[in-house]
C-alpha cells in the first residue's frame, strides 16, 4: 500500500471501527490518518478529545493519546489539557448536537479564548447515535423521529457561530472530498490558536443526501465556491459564475454576461473584521452556492499566551510558598 | 487498510457496490471493477452489496496479488460513479472458479 | 513578625481580668463590620489570646440600608485559654443601627453589654427596623448594660481635621466603634494602625486613625462603662502563628500539595458563594506553579480540571452544593477514567440556591452517593479553618495513590471563620511521591488499566513514547482499557473501583478521641462542628459525666476502627447540621442504634445545644 511511508509513524490504532458501513466518518478518519504522518509531530505528542455521539468515537481509532469525553464537554476538557500541556497538539472532534446543543457554551468560550486546539465539527444535521432526532442544524421541514410533521425551527449555522465567537481560524470542508479535506485539515493543524472546521458529513442512515449539492461530482461545482485567499470568488463547472458584493448583499453573476472576474469579491481570509466572512458563511443552498475552504485565518494571542507564566522551579517554590504563609500578621510563641 | 475486488468479479461486474460507495473509488475495466486503495475509506458499505462476494478487506490473508492489481488498474481505468446493468451472461459465470486468465485489461466505459 | 510576649496588655486603673470574651459587631452590610471584627481578631491573636471568628453576612451585597435584611455581623471570641468555637452568646454587641440591634439581640448574654450608635436610632432608623418604640427608651433593654454612644456624630467631628468629605467621614464609624471595644478590653492599637496605613490612601488613613483614637477616648472618658477588662494571653503550643480562614487554608494546602508532589496546580472554578475566595487567593499564586481558570460554567470547571489531570497536573475544581450538582456527570466520568482529581465543596444551606451565605452540612449524601451508576469516591471533611490545609493535602495524597477523584467538604462556617494557625515550614512536610510509567520503545503493548497492589491503574502522561492510549466514559476492559460491554467485566470493574476506594482506609491515621473508647455516651461529629462538640464534651467530662467524642474526617470510606468503637457505647448521638445524613450512613453501615442531634437553621451548633443533648441523653438512661 502506498498510503504511509515506512519511515513515517502509523497513526492507526488496533481498535475495530464501529461506525455504520458507508458513514462519512470513515472518510474523515481516512484523511486524518493520511495527513497526521505528514505534520512532523510524533503520535505521543498528539491528543484527540471528543464528546459524545457517533463522531466522538474518533479518538479510539487513532494511535495517539485520547479522551472520549462526556456529551458536549470536549472543548472544556481540551482547554484544561492544553493549558497544562502546551507541548501537545490537541484536536477536538465533535458533532452538531454535541457542539451546538448540549455543549454550545464550551464551543463559544474555547473559540473566544483562542485556546490553541483544533476543533472538527462533523455536521450531519441529525442525531445519529440516538436514532434520528432533529439536531440544531437540521433544516426546517425535515421529518425526523421526534418531528413526524417536519422540523419546525430555523437551524444554527456553525460557521456564523464560530465567527461570532471571534474564532481565529474558520473553515469548511466535505467528508468525501479527500483532496479538499486534507488541505483544510493541514491548514487547521498549522494554525496557532483555536481552529474551527465544519465538515459536511453524510449520515446515510438517518439523513442521507443532506449534502448532495456539495458532494455529488455532477453538481457540486455549481453549488459550491472554493475559497482561495487573494482570488476572486469564481465557481461553476464551466468556471463562468462568480460572487459580487452589491451594497450590503452578495449576488451570483454570470461571467460571460459582460462581467469579468475583476468585478467579483476577492477573498481575504486575513481580514481583521469578520463582516465579509459572516456574509460568506450566510450563503446557503439553494439560494446561493455554499463556500468551502478557509473563511478566516488571523493571528491573535492564544489562551496560554494571555495567562500568567511566571512559575519558578519546584525547588525554588518552597521558599515562595513559605513567604505566602508568612504574609500578613504573624506571631511567635516561645517554647 | 482498504477493501479490494477479487477474482469473482471477473465477467460478473454487477456494480451494486458503485451505488453505495460514498467516495466513488470504484474503477471500471471491460469485465471487472477495482477499488482505488488510496481513495477507499475502509467504511465497508460495499462489501455486503456484492452478489458474488467479490469484495474483501485487505486484512484477509493471501490477497496481496489482488491488492497490487487493484492499485495498478485503478490508475489506468476510468472511475465509475453510477450503477449499470450487469453483462447479460453474468449469472453463467457466478460460480466459475479460476477466472483470472479471463481478466481483460482493457478499460471500461466509466 | 511579632513576639507576643512583648505586647503588654493595656491596663486601666479599674481593669479587671476576664478569661474569655465574645464581641459581635453588627451593622449594615456596607458599615465595615467584617473589617472591625477581623481587626479585633488579629489584634487579640497578636496579644497572645486564642481566637475564633464567625462572619455572618446576608446573601445580598447591599440589601436595603437600615433594614434587618441587610444586617451584617462579625463575631470574634478571644480568650486566655484554648478557643474551640466563636462562642455561643456575646458579651458585647456593637449595634450600628436599630436593625442590627433587632437581629442580634437574642445572641446577647443576660446582663451583657450593648453599645449602640444613638445617632442611628432616629425616626427613620426605627421605622426601617420596624420598631414602634425606641428600644433604648422604652425599657425593653432593661436587663442589659446599654452604652449610648453618639458614634456617627462623634466620628464626623473627630475626622474633620483630616479634611475628608462627609461620605468618607461617615464611613469611618466602624473604626470609632472599634476604638471603644479596644479600650474596653485593653486591645493594642498597633496592628490596626499598620493595617490602616497599608490599606488606605493617606487622607483616608488619617481619618480612620482619628476615628479609632476618638473611640478609644470615648471609652476612657465617658462614664458609661463600669470598668475595662484585661484578657491575659493564652498558652498555646510554641510555634509561629498566623490567622487563617478555611478558604485561605484550602488555597495554601493546594499550592503545598502541588509542591509536595512536584506538580503544577490547575484550579478551575465558576464564581459561587462561599467558595469563590479559593479562586481569588490562588489566582495570586501563579509564581508557585498555580494555573487558575475561571470557567464558563461549573461543568467546564470540572471538565477542564479533568483534562489537566490527564495531562499530568494536579487538577482541582471547587464549588458549593449547587455547583457540585452541575458537576455530577463529570464526577462519574472522573471515577470511570480513574484519574486523580480533587473536588472541593464549600457547603451552604440548600436545596437549590437555599441560604447562600449560611452554614449547613447537608451535602454529605450528595458527596458520598450523588452520582449515576456505582460511582464511589473518597470523601474527606475539614474540621475547621486550619484543618483545611491538611485535609486537602491528604486528599491529593489519596487521589494520586488510588487514581481516583476525591471530594473535600468544607462549609460556610469553616470557609469564612478564622483561627490562629501554627503553620508549618512546608519543606518539613512529607513529599507525595508519584510514579508515572516510563516510555516503552520496543512495541510491547501498554496496559492502561493494569492495577497495582492498591488496585490503582498507571498514570501515563501524554508525551511519553509507547504509552499512547485512549480513555473515556464507556466501560473499559480491565487491563487493556479497550471498550468492553462484557457483562462479567463490568461487574469486575464495578467491584474493583469500589474496593479501590475502600483501600483508602489503609491510608488513614487512627481515630482521634476525646474521652474513653467505651462507655455510656458517644458524641459523633464531622466537618466544621468539631470545636463545638469537643468543647461541650470537655465541659461535661469536667462535670464528671460519662461522655466521649469522636470527630470524623473520613466520611467515605469510614475509618477501620469506627464500627467497634460505635458498638462499645450504650448511646451514640450524631451531631450534624442536616436532617441526619451521617446518622443514616452509620446506621446502614454498622447496624448501630444511633440517634441524631440535628439543626438546619443556617447557623452552627452552639456549645449549649450539645451540652443540653448530653444532659438529656444521660438523664433518659437513668
Amino acid at each position: 500500500m502506498s498510503v504511509v511511508e515506512k519511515s513515517q509513524p502509523n497513526f492507526a490504532s488496533d481498535q475495530e471501527v464501529r461506525w455504520c458501513p458507508g458513514c462519512g466518518d470513515f472518510a474523515i478518519l481516512s484523511q486524518m490518518k493520511k495527513i497526521m504522518p505528514t505534520l512532523g509531530v510524533k503520535p505521543e505528542n498528539v491528543a484527540f478529545v471528543s464528546g459524545i455521539g457517533c463522531s466522538s468515537r474518533f479518538p479510539y481509532y487513532l494511535e495517539t493519546y485520547g479522551m472520549h469525553g462526556i456529551h458536549g464537554r470536549a472543548p472544556a476538557i481540551a482547554t484544561g489539557l492544553k493549558r497544562m500541556r502546551p507541548d501537545l497538539q490537541v484536536w477536538v472532534v465533535t458533532g452538531d448536537g454535541d457542539a451546538l446543543s448540549i455543549g454550545c457554551t464550551h464551543l463559544l468560550h474555547a473559540l473566544r479564548r483562542n485556546v490553541d486546539i483544533k476543533i472538527l465539527l462533523f455536521n450531519n444535521r441529525i442525531y445519529g447515535l440516538t436514532k434520528g432526532q432533529f439536531s440544531p442544524t437540521t433544516p426546517p421541514g425535515l421529518v425526523t423521529s421526534s418531528t413526524p410533521g417536519g422540523t419546525a425551527h430555523e437551524p444554527l449555522h456553525p460557521l456564523s457561530i464560530a465567527l461570532a465567537s471571534n474564532a481565529t481560524f474558520v473553515a469548511r470542508s466535505v467528508d468525501t472530498n479527500a483532496r479538499h479535506l486534507g488541505d483544510v485539515l493541514r491548514r487547521a493543524a498549522a494554525h496557532r490558536g483555536a481552529a474551527f472546521v465544519e465538515i459536511y458529513q453524510n449520515c446515510h442512515i438517518f439523513n442521507d443526501g443532506a449534502f448532495d449539492h456539495a458532494k455529488d461530482a455532477a453538481v457540486r461545482e455549481d453549488h459550491t465556491v472554493e475559497l482561495v485567499h487573494g482570488q476572486p470568488l469564481v465557481f461553476g463547472k464551466e468556471r463562468n459564475k462568480g460572487i459580487r458584493l452589491v451594497g450590503t448583499d452578495l449576488e451570483v453573476v454570470e461571467l460571460d454576461n459582460g462581467r469579468s472576474a475583476g468585478d467579483l469579491l476577492v477573498h481575504d481570509e486575513a481580514s481583521q473584521t469578520s463582516a465579509i466572512a459572516q456574509m460568506l458563511a450566510g450563503m446557503e443552498h439553494p439560494r446561493m452556492p455554499e463556500v468551502l475552504g478557509v473563511l478566516r485565518d488571523i493571528d491573535l494571542p492564544t489562551h496560554n499566551d494571555l495567562m500568567p507564566d511566571d512559575t519558578v522551579s519546584v525547588a525554588a517554590r518552597a521558599d515562595k510558598i513559605n513567604q505566602l504563609l508568612e504574609t500578613g500578621e504573624t506571631w511567635t510563641v516561645g517554647g | 487498510m482498504t477493501f479490494v475486488v477479487v477474482e469473482s468479479c471477473i465477467k460478473c461486474k454487477h456494480t451494486d457496490c458503485v451505488a453505495v460507495c460514498p467516495v466513488d473509488c470504484f474503477y471500471e475495466g471491460e469485465n471487472m471493477l477495482v477499488i482505488h486503495p488510496d481513495e477507499c475509506i475502509d467504511c465497508g458499505v460495499c462489501e455486503p452489496e456484492c452478489p458474488v462476494d467479490a469484495i474483501r478487506a485487505d486484512t484477509e490473508p493471501g490477497l496481496e496479488k489482488w491488492l497490487e492489481l487493484n492499485a495498478e488498474l485503478a490508475g489506468v481505468w476510468p472511475v465509475i460513479t453510477e450503477q449499470k446493468d450487469p453483462p447479460s451472461d453474468a449469472h453463467l459465470w457466478k460460480d466459475t472458479e479460476n477466472k483470472f486468465e479471463l481478466l481483460s485489461r482493457n478499460p471500461g466505459d466509466g | 513578625m511579632n513576639e507576643c510576649q512583648q505586647v503588654e496588655p493595656v491596663v486601666r486603673g479599674s481593669a479587671q481580668n476576664a478569661h474569655s470574651v465574645v464581641v459581635r459587631f453588627a451593622g449594615d452590610s456596607g458599615d465595615g463590620m467584617q473589617v472591625a471584627g477581623s481587626q479585633v481578631a488579629v489584634t487579640s491573636a497578636l496579644m497572645g489570646n486564642d481566637i475564633a471568628t464567625f462572619p455572618d453576612f446576608p446573601a445580598e451585597i447591599r440589601a436595603p440600608k437600615g433594614t434587618p435584611a441587610g444586617v451584617s455581623g462579625f463575631q470574634v471570641h478571644f480568650a486566655s485559654s484554648d478557643v474551640l468555637t466563636p462562642g455561643d452568646q456575646v458579651d458585647v454587641l456593637v449595634a450600628m443601627n436599630p436593625a442590627a440591634l433587632k437581629v442580634n439581640l437574642d445572641a446577647v448574654k443576660p446582663h451583657g453589654t450593648i453599645i449602640v450608635d444613638v445617632d442611628a436610632f432616629d425616626r427613620k432608623g426605627l421605622r426601617l427596623a420596624k420598631y414602634e418604640n425606641n428600644p433604648i427608651e422604652d425599657g425593653s433593654l432593661g436587663e442589659y448594660q446599654v452604652v449610648e454612644a453618639p458614634i456617627t456624630s462623634q466620628t464626623r467631628a473627630a475626622v474633620a481635621e483630616a479634611g475628608v468629605g462627609h461620605k468618607i467621614a461617615t464611613r469611618c464609624r466602624n473604626f470609632f466603634a472599634m476604638g471603644i471595644v479596644y479600650w474596653l478590653y485593653g486591645r493594642d492599637l498597633d496592628a490596626t494602625i499598620r493595617f490602616i496605613d497599608t490599606r488606605f490612601s493617606e487622607e483616608v488613613a488619617q481619618a480612620d486613625k482619628l476615628a479609632l483614637t476618638s473611640g478609644w477616648n470615648f471609652g476612657e472618658t465617658t462614664e458609661a462603662f463600669e470598668r475595662s477588662y484585661v484578657v491575659p494571653p493564652a498558652k498555646p503550643k510554641p510555634g509561629t502563628y498566623r490567622n487563617v480562614t478555611g478558604n485561605e487554608a484550602l488555597a495554601f494546602g493546594l499550592v503545598t500539595a502541588a509542591y509536595l508532589s512536584g506538580k503544577e496546580l490547575f484550579y478551575s472554578a465558576y464564581p459561587i458563594t462561599p467558595a469563590s475566595d479559593i479562586l481569588h487567593k490562588l489566582s495570586r499564586f501563579s509564581e508557585c506553579g498555580v494555573r487558575t481558570f475561571q470557567a464558563e460554567d461549573e461543568i467546564a470547571a470540572i471538565c477542564s480540571a479533568i483534562g489537566a489531570s490527564f495531562g499530568g497536573a494536579l487538577g482541582v475544581t471547587g464549588s458549593s452544593g449547587p455547583g457540585i450538582a452541575l458537576k455530577t456527570e463529570a464526577l462519574g466520568y472522573a471515577v470511570m477514567l480513574e484519574l486523580p482529581l480533587v473536588v472541593i465543596n464549600v457547603q451552604r444551606g440548600g436545596p437549590s440556591t437555599g441560604l447562600p451565605t449560611k452554614v449547613e452540612q447537608a451535602d454529605l449524601f450528595q458527596a458520598v452517593m450523588g452520582r449515576n451508576g456505582e460511582a464511589p469516591m473518597p470523601v474527606l471533611a475539614a474540621s475547621g479553618p486550619s484543618d483545611c490545609f491538611e485535609t486537602v493535602i491528604e486528599a491529593w495524597r489519596i487521589a494520586t495513590k488510588l487514581m481516583t477523584p476525591v471530594m473535600v467538604l468544607s462549609d460556610a462556617f469553616t470557609a469564612n471563620g478564622a483561627e490562629p494557625w501554627n503553620y508549618p515550614d512546608i519543606r518539613t512536610l512529607e513529599p507525595i511521591s508519584i510514579d508515572h510509567p516510563k516510555a516503552m520503545t520496543h512495541g510491547e503493548p501498554f496496559m492502561p488499566y493494569e492495577r497495582d497492589e492498591w488496585l490503582a491503574r498507571p498514570w501515563a502522561l501524554p508525551g511519553t513514547e509507547g504509552l499512547t492510549h485512549r480513555i473515556g466514559g464507556i466501560e473499559k476492559q480491565n487491563g487493556s482499557g479497550a471498550i468492553s460491554y462484557d457483562p462479567q467485566n463490568h461487574e469486575t470493574m464495578v467491584n474493583l473501583r469500589a474496593q479501590k476506594v475502600k483501600n483508602a482506609r489503609d491510608l488513614m491515621t487512627s481515630l482521634e478521641m476525646e474521652g474513653e473508647r467505651s462507655g455510656e455516651l458517644l458524641i459523633v461529629s464531622w466537618g466544621g462542628m468539631r470545636g463545638t462538640c469537643r468543647e461541650a464534651v470537655k465541659r461535661a467530662r469536667g462535670e464528671g459525666k460519662s461522655v466521649s467524642h469522636i470527630h470524623l474526617r473520613h466520611l467515605n470510606p469510614f475509618p477501620k476502627d469506627l464500627g467497634d468503637l460505635l458498638r462499645d457505647f450504650k448511646q451514640v448521638i450524631v451531631a450534624e447540621l442536616n436532617s441526619g445524613q451521617l446518622l443514616q450512613l452509620l446506621r446502614a453501615e454498622y447496624l448501630v442504634d444511633a440517634s441524631g442531634l440535628n439543626k438546619v437553621r443556617g447557623q452552627p451548633f452552639r456549645i449549649d445545644d450539645i451540652a443540653a443533648q448530653i444532659d438529656t441523653s444521660l438523664e433518659e438512661k437513668n
